[in-house]
């Protein structure tokens, strides 16, 4: 079944929330209310035209005016497959600190959701409601904030250790900008990789001192 | 009497048993990586598991949404450095299809041989460390004098020999040399006495049998539940390659090769030894592809014309969102990479097959032997650059 078949068998399964199907993009999607989340993917993987067997990605998204989680479902048996999203709209002053987006877990329908929602919740601060091990997975449990949200500053030190940060992001450059030039010497057609130096041209690392075994050393007795 | 009286009191209210807590890694040779598991222990036998991941975070989706298309290629290189073209292959799909572009055919193909080639190279150090981890030193040391050779054929194009950043949206990066075909398949006649050389030394090996069959066994149900792909899928029977089912490149289309499925041989079908050997037989798929695309490689672009002109410039996508998904080593690779028509993702997330594959671990490990445990491991084939990310 192709994608507009598995909407309108989704529309007609009774699960309430369904939107409409995006089919200008690239994968069309599925836009579902977070309400009806878990009743619309139960019947996807229990029907038996649909038929999806695994959960491939779970991942969301921070836009301006909304946190919008990607569903990625797909059957094995019946070679097709579907994306789902749930929308949750920002409110009012909604930031890092304050806005944790709540959508039901999908994990007791396919247990490989779980690790895909606590990813999301660690790095992005998404709430999965009913999740059966909410914790962070990949950063430490102590850590503060939820990095890949576009307002999350980053830490200035690591304990004791200070951080600087040289890199510009490549939002905040300048585009027109002219182009670097290339500091490559290499002309077209040139091998990619020269051959090293002989080992007797090389700098060595003591700098060129000799150490004469004999001679007393500093501090020998 | 009052030494007798000393003997006779019950001196054994203080010895009692208790679930031990194990730690095994994050630094432990057979985690592969930087991998930890708390363990609960009743004697051998694994109660309970917990697996902590994390240690290897690079925050590599963070990067990608700081840096251009084109840089964040090399990025994904170092997520599952064993098998980098595979990563790139993903990742420039992902780009070409938000950009609506399409590689030239002599790309396409050239980039399906350095594929195959990467796969056999992950797949023989799967196949020497999990010897390792069963106790069998030497097949280790024959994998690597063939792997050796694989890196030496990807030098050649690419300039690395691990981390390649060969294949980028639009084609590859170089051309190959003339001799390099031909290198090519004189690598495949010599590979397919090599993997016969392992049989006798591994796959048919009595120790190496027991130790694997009957051992870790995931059955069909558990491996769809926990989202499992790659040969840890095909292991317990189900015949799912995105090569063949959903041809990412169409040269797949035009090669013959066999999906191989885990048939319980030795054991209970879906143990550690029918993973192992899936990854086996893979191998030589692969060596059948190569021999057809290199047979097959036409003349022409290795890189997309209007591509190189988009080069000057940061490329720029049409917002929208891709979801791309590729047959990696180790399992189904995806990104899915948001764009907001700026010149770099707004989101871009990567679907790790080690990541999803090392999720049923929590549920396997209960009721094996602490010696099983290293097997079922092994036999998961995790890369944790691609884990953590």
């Amino acid at each position: 079944m192709d994608e507009k078949a598995l909407h309108s068998k989704l529309t007609a399964s009774g699960v309430g929330g369904v939107g409409e199907l995006d089919e200008s993009a690239k994968d069309p999607f599925v836009v579902v209310e977070a309400g009806s989340l878990v009743a619309a993917m139960t019947f996807l993987r229990d029907d038996p035209d649909c038929r999806m067997e695994m959960c491939n990605c779970v991942t969301a998204t921070e836009r301006a005016d909304a946190m919008e989680l990607a569903y990625h479902v797909s059957s094995l048996s019946k070679h097709h497959s579907l994306t789902l999203k749930v929308s949750c709209p920002r409110p009012e002053g909604g930031d890092h600190d304050s806005w944790h987006p709540e959508v039901p877990s999908i994990a007791g329908v396919w247990s490989a959701a779980n690790w895909h929602e606590r990813e999301q919740w660690d790095l992005l601060g998404v709430k999965f409601t009913g999740h059966p091990d909410h914790r962070r997975i990949l950063l430490p449990e102590e850590w503060i904030g939820h990095p890949l949200r576009k307002d999350f500053v980053y830490p200035t030190s690591a304990g004791e250790i200070p951080l600087e940060l040289d890199a510009i992001p490549m939002y905040e450059r300048d585009e027109n900008a002219p182009a670097p030039e290339s500091t490559s010497e290499r002309k077209a057609g040139e091998p990619l990789t020269q051959p090293p130096a002989p080992f007797s041209s090389r700098p060595l690392a003591s700098g060129g001192k000799t150490c004469e075994p004999d001679a007393p050393k500093e501090g020998d007795h | 009497m009052e030494a007798l009286e000393m003997y006779t009191v019950d001196r054994r209210d203080d010895v009692y048993t208790e679930e031990l807590k194990l730690n095994l890694g994050p630094q432990h040779p057979s985690t592969h990586g930087v991998l930890r598991v708390e363990l609960g222990m009743d004697g051998e036998i694994i109660t309970a598991a917990r697996c902590d991941i994390g240690y290897l975070h690079r925050c590599a989706e963070k990067i990608g949404e700081n840096v251009s298309y084109l840089q964040f290629g090399p990025y994904t290189d170092r997520m599952d450095y064993l098998a980098a073209c595979n990563n790139e292959l993903a990742w420039s799909l992902a780009v070409e299809k938000l950009l609506g572009v399409e590689a030239p055919e002599r790309a396409q193909w050239l980039r399906v041989i350095v594929c195959e080639l990467n796969r056999i190279a992950s797949h023989l150090i799967a196949f020497g460390t999990y010897g390792i981890d069963m106790g069998a030193n030497t097949p280790f040391f024959y994998a690597f004098r063939e792997r050796e050779t694989i890196m030496a054929l990807l030098e050649r194009p690419s300039g690395q020999r691990m981390l390649y950043n060969y294949i980028r949206p639009g084609g590859v990066a170089h051309d190959i040399d003339e001799m390099w075909l031909t290198d090519v398949l004189g690598f495949c006649d010599e590979f397919e006495k090599r993997w016969a050389e392992y049989n006798t030394l591994l796959t048919t090996n009595r120790i190496f049998i027991g130790r694997t069959a009957n051992i870790g066994i995931i059955s069909k149900e558990m491996a769809l539940d926990y989202g499992l792909t790659g040969p840890v899928l095909r292991a317990s029977g189900v015949k799912w390659d995105l090569r063949r089912d959903v041809p990412y490149l169409w040269p797949y289309d035009e090669c013959e090769f066999e999906v191989p499925i885990g048939e319980g041989t030795h054991g209970t079908l879906g143990d550690c030894w029918d993973r192992y050997w899936v990854r086996m037989r893979e191998m030589m798929e692969s060596i059948r592809i190569i021999r057809q695309a290199c047979h097959k490689v036409p003349s022409g672009d290795f890189t997309e014309k209007s591509m190189l002109k988009m080069y000057k410039t940061p490329l720029k996508p049409p917002a929208g969102e891709a979801y791309m998904r590729c047959e990696n080593p180790r399992g189904e690779l995806g990104f899915y990479v948001v764009s907001e028509g700026g010149q770099s993702p707004i989101r871009c997330r990567a679907r790790a097959p080690s990541f999803c594959n090392l999720s049923v671990l929590d549920a396997l490990l209960p009721g094996c032997m602490l010696g099983d445990g290293v097997a079922i491991i092994g036999s998961l084939d995790i890369v944790l650059g691609e884990v953590d990310r």
